[in-house]
């Protein structure tokens, strides 16, 4: 099945129940989210040796943890033994291993069985057998990137590419400084949302001048309902009296210095399939990771990076943090109200995407073909 | 008197695990000291080789009693019995040992080969 048109303007999206049914999200878990390179951790959250923290990545839990050789590094979070759960904790840090609380057996940070009752006295047991499971990884922009495919597609190819494509320059990135910049707020959003709603959500813009009055302030060309994702390389440009990308259009913080004149007062967007969303703004990064849960639940972390240097004086952050907050949750709400309404006769057939939602049919299309359709 | 290896194998931080029943292992400490004990730890089947070096003492991998290496003697619960300790001797490029001839505090299990049944 393809999208098909319904006229040359108005063309089909998914049917309703791609957004509900369990055996669709069950597909969806296998084929893309345990088959693609998953954000899942910044980097910065795993900084001395030891630290570690559990992320559900499709149907399994995943521990990502810092080595003493300060790699880090991903397993299954199962115990080889007889399969407990090894990290219960969704974040911490051990001092030097990993031990299975229910019968002892324990693991180093590379994850490699170092010890267990009564292993000495088995004599036909090799331990290098009984390793955690092995998760590829890749450290980028400051975070830490899982791939749980036995043979993981390209980094390159699937997210740099990704980034790339978008941004229509390899190096346009790479000036914002991902990794160097710091944390200065992070807001976890649970919603009530099926994730497909929430990508579709980030990729247009026909809905802000309806949604976001203070964002369509700042960037007024977003009134249009063009998306800058529905461009390469364009940033919306600032409005002329606005100072910063803030709330109520005051200045925000330093400028991030190595950002080009041409990204100077101008809104890039980014979406890397299938679970992150990226905001360039010249002063600051809005990063967020989805973690879809359920069919009709989706957890989204967003962290605002700033300069180091913002972050450890304690510059009030609260007019640049309060604008995307207020985008991410009039966002929110809106995907919550058309969740409930995936179900209904009355979408049975799905809606339909007008011209400057076109773009969306390509990542309905890219679903289906990753779920075998 | 029974070689365990060359001084060249253990090099210092490291352990040599000898398969004598029951088994001993030699630590090379990081002050550059050679100490020897019972592999086996007091409370539960768990080698010692695979604990955690530190300073004049090593912490047991499963629970994390440490065992001073000197006297033997463990300092905190759930091991409360002593590991023997052995008397290491270098001669030339070699390390050997004499064995002590205390009777070994073994856990339970240690070395009896499969236990039927059981329970928690
Ligand atoms: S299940 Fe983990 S040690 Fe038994
Ligand atoms: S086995 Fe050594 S303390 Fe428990
Ligand atoms: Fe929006």
């Amino acid at each position: 099945m393809t999208t098909s048109s319904r006229t040359q303007s108005l063309i089909a999206t998914l049917p309703g129940t791609y957004y509900t049914s369990p055996e669709v999200f069950a597909r969806e878990q296998e084929h893309i989210f345990e088959t693609s390179w998953f954000c899942a951790v910044r980097s910065a959250d795993l900084a001395a040796p030891g630290a570690f923290r559990t992320v559900t990545v499709g149907r399994e839990s995943v521990l990502v943890a810092r080595g003493r050789d300060q790699g880090v590094r991903a397993f299954l979070n199962v115990c080889r033994h007889r399969g407990a759960r090894l990290c219960t904790e969704e974040s911490g840090t051990v001092r030097r291993a990993f031990q299975c609380p229910y019968h002892a057996w324990t693991y180093n940070l590379q994850g490699e069985l170092i010890a267990a009752p009564n292993l000495t006295s088995m004599a036909d047991v090799d331990r290098r057998d009984y390793g955690l499971g092995r998760v590829q990884v890749r450290e980028w922009l400051g975070y830490v990137w899982v791939n749980l495919a036995e043979r993981p597609g390209s980094f390159e190819e699937e997210v740099m590419a990704a980034v790339t494509a978008r941004l229509g320059d390899g190096e346009a990135i790479a000036r914002y400084d991902l990794a160097g910049l710091e944390t200065g707020k992070r807001i976890s959003y649970d919603v009530r949302a099926n994730w497909k709603l929430i990508v579709e959500n980030f990729m247009e813009c026909y809905h802000c001048a309806t949604i976001h009055p203070e964002l369509t302030e700042v960037l007024p060309e977003f009134a249009d309902g063009f998306a800058a994702q529905f461009y390469v390389g364009h940033g919306a440009a600032f409005a002329k009296e606005a100072e910063g990308f803030t709330v109520d259009g005051s200045a925000g913080l330093e400028r991030i210095p190595t950002v080009a004149a041409e990204q100077d007062r101008r809104y890039y967007a980014i979406t890397v399939r299938p679970q992150v969303f990226v905001n360039l703004v010249p002063d600051h990064v809005i990063f967020h990771r989805m973690y879809p849960l359920a069919p009709d639940r989706t957890l989204v972390e967003c962290e605002w990076l700033y300069l180091p240097e913002v972050v450890a004086q304690g510059r009030d952050l609260t007019r640049s943090v309060e604008l995307f907050d207020r985008v991410n949750r009039q966002d929110f709400d809106a995907c919550e109200r058309c969740q409930p309404a995936m179900s209904s006769r009355g979408y049975a057939g799905g809606g339909v995407l007008v011209p400057s939602e076109h773009h969306l049919a390509e990542f309905h299309d890219w679903v289906r073909g990753r779920i075998g359709e | 008197m029974i070689p365990v290896c060359r001084l060249a194998d253990l090099p210092r931080g490291e352990a040599f695990r000898l398969d004598t029943k029951p088994p001993v292992v030699v630590f090379h400490t990081e002050d550059g000291e050679f100490y020897a004990i019972d592999d086996t730890c007091t409370h539960q089947d768990a080698s010692l080789a695979e604990g955690w070096l530190e300073g004049c003492a090593v912490e047991c991998p499963l629970h994390a009693s440490k065992f001073d290496l000197r006297t033997g003697q463990a300092d905190v619960p759930p091991a409360r019995l002593p590991v023997r300790t052995h008397q290491v001797v270098i001669e030339g490029e070699t390390i050997h040992l004499v064995l002590s001839d205390a009777v070994p505090n073994l856990p339970f299990a240690a070395g009896r080969g499969p236990v039927a049944g059981g329970a928690t």
